[in-house]
């Protein structure tokens, strides 16, 4: 037990004191998509414009946007997984509860016998 | 259970807290950047050396401060009223609990097939046995089984309390005179601690909630022994 409170504690890093960018799914590779996107945005306005302080407010909308944006897409990336994991995990369940009953959906219809002449 | 110094959430036990934490990390993620956001103003204001002592309007940024919010507020809004009407549903119950809170101890009634009840009360510091925690074990737990539907009515016998389980995501308050109604369904089995959370008197910090999530046929068990012993 202290030894999962110590990794839990050298895990925990948290940007501007609240947001735990290792423990918050989607957080830490929005950040970094946002970081390059930054990077990117800024060096190419500065080499476009050479004006420094615009490049740098070019800069920081560039992380806005791109950790934005990176952060929905993961997001709603993931919630289509969970819908589907819950799909698939009742699916497992009625598979069981179904087995081998008339509305068991891997049972194949029987072919028809022909009738024999009497 | 919290652990100390705990800040955030405990882990979610409940679909409906599973999508409260998501939606928790969502408004977040919102805030931290609106907060980077006004730090780079912040600097870029306190650095500057351009001024105009003569500005009197500005079109542009007074579209963007109104538009910016207002989306802003939609992009929360939305996941949030979405929450709001998924907790709200009551889809089918397979049991029925009734808990009554008291000052300073809870009653569990199971009446949906036999007459069974019993009193949860806390277990005083000097008889817990090693492993169980602090404030937080009660004599009887409130037992129920794991993936099922649970519908609890909340009410009071006496003053104002509150029926709260973290990990669940469930907090109904419990009034003298009222039914106040609420459902969950555990998503795995285990052992859920909460802890009244409506000021009732002396001991309030002393009435805890604890919820045994267990497989069925445990749990017919369980209420055969309970009813047996009654």
């Amino acid at each position: 037990m202290s030894g999962e409170e110590e990794d839990s504690q050298i895990k925990e890093f948290k940007l501007l004191g609240i947001l735990d960018v290792q423990k918050t799914p989607c957080a830490r590779d929005a950040i970094l998509h946002g970081a390059g996107g930054s990077v990117a945005a800024g060096v190419l306005h500065f080499l476009a414009t050479s004006r420094v302080k615009r490049s740098f407010d070019v800069g920081f909308a560039g992380f806005f946007l791109t950790t934005l944006g990176s952060w929905f897409y993961c997001r709603m990336r993931n919630a289509k997984l969970r819908v589907q994991q819950r799909l698939i995990q009742e699916g497992i369940k009625n598979k069981v509860v179904y087995e081998g009953t008339v509305l068991d959906p891997t049972k194949k219809p029987k072919p028809e016998a022909p009738s024999s002449p009497s | 259970m919290a652990h100390p110094s705990q800040l955030g959430f405990q882990d979610a036990a409940s679909p409906i807290m599973e999508e409260l934490l998501h939606f928790h990390d969502h408004a977040l993620m919102i805030v931290f950047l609106i907060s980077t956001l006004v730090l780079y103003i912040i600097v870029a204001m306190v650095t500057t050396k351009l001024t105009n002592k003569f500005i009197l309007d500005s079109q542009e940024i007074e579209i963007i401060w109104t538009l910016l919010p207002a989306i802003i507020l939609i992009l929360i809004a939305l996941p949030s009223l979405r929450i709001l009407y998924l907790m709200d549903e009551i889809n089918d119950p397979h049991l029925t609990i009734k808990a009554m809170g008291h000052q300073w101890y809870w009653s569990y009634e199971y009446t949906d097939y036999e007459d069974l009840g019993f009193d949860s009360y806390m277990i005083p510091t000097q008889d817990l046995t090693p492993g169980q925690f602090r404030l937080l074990e009660t004599d009887h737990r409130m037992v129920i089984p794991v993936e099922s539907p649970i519908r609890v009515l909340v009410s009071a016998e006496d003053v104002l309390h509150s029926w709260a389980v973290p990990s669940l995501g469930v907090k109904m308050d419990a009034v003298p005179g009222r039914l106040n109604q609420t459902a969950f369904i555990t998503s795995r089995p285990g052992v859920f601690y909460g802890q009244c959370s409506e000021i009732c008197g002396a001991n309030h910090s002393f009435m805890p909630i604890v919820v045994e999530a267990v497989p069925l046929e445990y749990f017919e068990n369980w209420s055969f022994l309970m009813l047996q012993d009654a």
